[in-house]
């Protein structure tokens, strides 16, 4: 009897926990409901539900110099100028300007009703206080090089200069002149960087940590912060101070911080996220489907070579190297996303002056060919007097992706020159330390663009730049490089480009995989999320239904 | 007992001491830097943050100094993070991942206890075989795949549950049931060999020879032997559920510490390695203390110091 009865409690009770655990996800369900119908019932609050991914590293602009700050930065905050759905430059803070005839002095004309989100106006004196601050060598920011176009910029950065000597002046309190160190083409394109942001000097004077919480933040962009749990959430409304306040469409953005690929993607199925990244292993099932948008990223996935070892200091021996490997094929079946493979080394989109693109004025400049790839290996151990090539390793920073597409390139390299490398990865930091110090023989390396232009990417390469780390070195580059910074008249200045790359090419101090590209799924509603090439996420225009 | 406690205390704190030097050397050690990044900055701009960091110093000059923030409490600002203090961080992130940890082992010490209890009295019997099964698929799934199929099941394919993030006690049903499942397994398994151990022993066979039911037997007088094994292992089970959140935590989006104990170190984040590092340990130390602490006091066997017993 007792035993039954004994049985009986316990059942009880694992039913009773059952129940109170349903009863749980039932009340917050109906919770969730509760809160539908309410926003329901004001009338349609259109909040887009975003994943940031991470915690922004600042909201200070010469500081967060990264994509989880600036993508969210960007809709708090507006620049002189903001990229349209063209992505090109439009009028934003500064509603005009003048270019003076030789090119380097531009005044702009700030809106008389560009105010703060605490009411102040936006004025010259706060473009000239953030500017500044950016290229203040105490402020330690790592954007700084941005502001190098700006006449004296490079050199108080230095050290060497002072800020009484930069090229800022506010003529009044809505006038802003720029002067710049030589006609820089692409100069209202740079400036849509949220480096260049204004900063309120009144409020930053008075409280220097001002963009570290959501209750001193001050915006000037479509969206204001309304709070900021930090690693937790973010959530920005709609600012009324805005200029353009009318053709925002959106009430609010919630921002998330979810830093995993799969979890993002499954709150998106549940509805809990309007956007989401594809996972890798679900890209072949869900590429193709209809709400995947798919925007070109200017940019660069490459390989250097350690022109000052052995056996890459021979010129055919590099080119051998990168004649052998299908870019295609990897593109196409190892990276998949429908990335594109990469035919030259400056990435498609980039327009000159008569409006036709970079990459199909100078074409292909490297394409898959074994059958030359072996001859120049011959010719190459020849001149070099090999018997046999060096030991070659081949060098990644441990990722996935960058793991397969070496094991591909290993392939490659075995299956059309018969060379055997050898793989070796390490940790990002730690490989990055390596390759400044040429420590390399053979390894991968990244590059998105800051600004619309070509030399962005092509300067990396000058002798002694930080972003060089081949120990390749040309006097004819660097001065053509030189030239496409300071050329006056536009064409010309592509025209130093193109020879650049072409040199790049001939010489083949670095080969590259494919360009970069950025895709999303989006719930059904959402439109006009603006994504650039280059540039950062802007929700000004963004719409849910 | 209070002379024993000292003494724990002092060795505890040469432990500490021992920890924070170790992981000083290796800090210093690991090639990288955290102002290392694509673009780079130039030699002053370098300079300047270097020297704001105090990294410009000797190693010695910055080992006392981090000595200093030890003592002191006050770890400074994180250099990845210019706006926000270590302290800010810790502050923050360890209640959360506290109250994950403490759910959790609560949860597994009950449900593994108790599943134990079930597969020893029914010794050989369906419910035993089920309940044993069970632990070794708990033992053997690694909780961040446990994690996956949870949400992928009970979050995403029947919505019962939220996918992620740490609101409501809905929020954390599934992150507590991923994290506790392997340690659940481990107590179940100890449970039910201690017990049929105990079970065999005179003094239940008198117990039950007075005629007292089964459970009785069970809850008054088997079970306290029989969870010694139970508590000798908490203190490894404890360092495993901390470590346990850093993957729970990354994957439910819990606004917890283990973010900062990882990433503070592939981003070189000196402060924040050393905050996270010290926090972690002491937390940990004490922990240990507490449970030696509870076994003295279950087990009057066991004594915590020897009088005179040289």
């Amino acid at each position: 009897m007792k035993k039954w009865l004994v049985s009986m409690v316990i059942i009880l009770f694992v039913v009773a926990l059952a129940a109170c655990t349903a009863k749980k996800g039932a009340g917050e369900e109906s919770k969730d409901n509760g809160k539908q119908n309410a926003t329901e019932e004001s009338v349609d609050k259109k909040v887009l539900k975003l994943n940031n991914g991470r915690e922004p590293t600042s909201f200070d602009p010469a500081i967060g110099f990264d994509n989880v700050s600036w993508n969210a930065l960007n809709n708090l905050m507006e620049g002189l100028t903001r990229l349209g759905d063209d992505h090109q430059p439009q009028p934003a803070i500064a509603e005009k300007w003048d270019v003076s005839e030789d090119g380097k002095t531009y005044t702009f004309y700030l809106r008389k009703d560009a105010n703060w989100s605490n009411g102040d106006p936006v004025v010259a004196e706060d473009f000239i206080f953030a500017w500044e601050r950016l290229l203040n060598p105490d402020t330690g920011s790592a954007a700084g090089f941005l502001g190098y176009f700006i006449k004296g910029g490079e050199a108080f950065n230095n050290g060497e200069g002072s800020k009484d000597d930069l090229g800022l002046t506010a003529v009044d309190e809505k006038t802003f002149e720029v002067e710049l160190e030589s006609p820089t083409g692409f100069f209202l394109h740079l400036i849509t960087n949220p480096a260049f942001f204004p900063v309120n000097h009144k409020v930053a004077e008075e409280n220097p940590k001002w963009h570290a919480e959501a209750n001193t933040f001050v915006a000037n962009g479509p969206f204001k912060l309304d709070t900021w749990k930090h690693d937790n959430e973010m959530v920005f409304s709609k600012n009324k101070e805005y200029w353009d306040a009318e053709n925002v469409l959106l009430d609010g953005v919630h921002w998330t911080m979810i830093d995993d690929v799969n979890t993002e993607y499954q709150m998106f199925e549940r509805g809990e996220l309007d956007s989401a990244e594809i996972p890798a292993e679900l890209s072949d099932q869900l590429i193709d489907g209809e709400n995947v948008r798919i925007v070109e990223r200017g940019g660069l996935d490459f390989y250097r070579f350690n022109v000052t070892e052995e056996p890459f200091q021979n010129i055919k021996i590099r080119k051998a190297f990168a004649l052998a490997i299908d870019q295609k094929e990897i593109a196409e079946f190892v990276v998949k996303n429908k990335v594109e493979p990469a035919s030259g080394f400056v990435s498609p989109g980039f327009m000159n002056p008569e409006g036709k693109d970079f990459r199909d004025v100078n074409g292909d400049l490297i394409s898959f060919n074994p059958e030359e790839a072996k001859a120049l290996l011959e010719e190459g151990m020849k001149e070099e007097g090999y018997d046999e090539l060096p030991k070659v390793t081949l060098s990644y920073n441990t990722d996935n992706v960058n793991k397969d597409v070496a094991e591909t390139l290993q392939g490659m390299i075995s299956e059309h020159l018969g060379i055997k490398v050898e793989l070796e990865n390490t940790e990002w930091n730690v490989f990055l330390e390596d390759q400044k110090a040429l420590k390399h023989q053979l390894s991968r390396s990244s590059f998105l663009y800051d600004y619309a232009d070509p030399v962005n990417f092509l300067e990396s390469f000058i002798t002694g730049s930080y972003m060089n780390r081949t120990g390749w070195s040309n006097e004819k580059y660097d001065e053509l490089i030189a030239n496409a910074k300071s050329a006056v008249d536009e064409k010309k200045r592509w025209e130093y480009m193109y020879e650049a790359e072409k040199l790049l090419a001939e010489e083949m101090p670095i080969f590259p995989i494919r360009y970069y590209n950025q895709v999303e799924v989006l719930q059904e509603g959402v439109t006009n999320i603006l994504r650039h090439p280059v540039g950062y996420l802007d929700l000004k225009y963004a719409d849910k239904q | 007992m209070l002379r024993y406690i000292l003494k724990r205390l002092l060795i505890m704190l040469v432990t500490l001491w021992i920890i924070v030097t170790l992981t000083f050397i290796l800090m210093v050690t690991i090639p990288g830097s955290p102002f290392n990044s694509e673009r780079g900055t130039n030699e002053v701009v370098q300079a300047n943050l270097e020297a704001h960091y105090n990294l410009d110093e000797t190693y010695i000059v910055q080992y006392f100094l981090y000595l200093k923030s030890i003592v002191t409490l006050d770890f400074g600002p994180s250099i990845k993070q210019p706006s926000q203090t270590v302290n800010d961080m810790l502050m923050r992130g360890f209640p959360i991942s506290f109250e994950l940890g403490i759910i959790t082992i609560i949860v597994a010490v009950l449900s593994g206890v108790t599943l134990g209890i079930f597969a020893a009295l029914k010794h050989n019997q369906i419910i035993d075989y089920l309940a044993m099964g069970f632990a070794v698929l708990g033992i053997s799934i690694p909780n961040f795949v446990l994690a996956t199929l949870l949400i992928q099941q009970l979050a995403v394919n029947i919505e019962l549950f939220p996918v992620a993030r740490w609101l409501s006690p809905a929020h954390m049903i599934l992150p507590i049931t991923a994290l506790a499942t392997g340690p659940m397994a481990i107590i179940a398994r100890l449970t039910r060999s201690t017990m049929l151990e105990v079970l065999t022993q005179d003094y239940i066979k008198m117990a039950r020879a007075k005629g007292l039911s089964p459970w009785k037997i069970v809850i008054k007088h088997a079970l306290k032997n029989a969870l010694m094994p139970v508590v000798t292992i908490m203190g490894t089970l404890l360092a495993g559920i901390l470590t346990g959140t850093f993957v729970i935590e990354k994957i439910f989006a819990v606004p917890g510490m283990g973010k900062y104990f990882v990433e503070s170190i592939n981003q070189r984040d000196y402060p924040v390695i050393m905050g996270t590092t010290v926090f972690y340990s002491a937390f940990l130390i004490i922990m240990l203390f507490l449970v030696d602490i509870a076994y003295g006091l279950l087990d009057p066997r066991i004594k915590l110091h020897k009088k005179g017993g040289k």
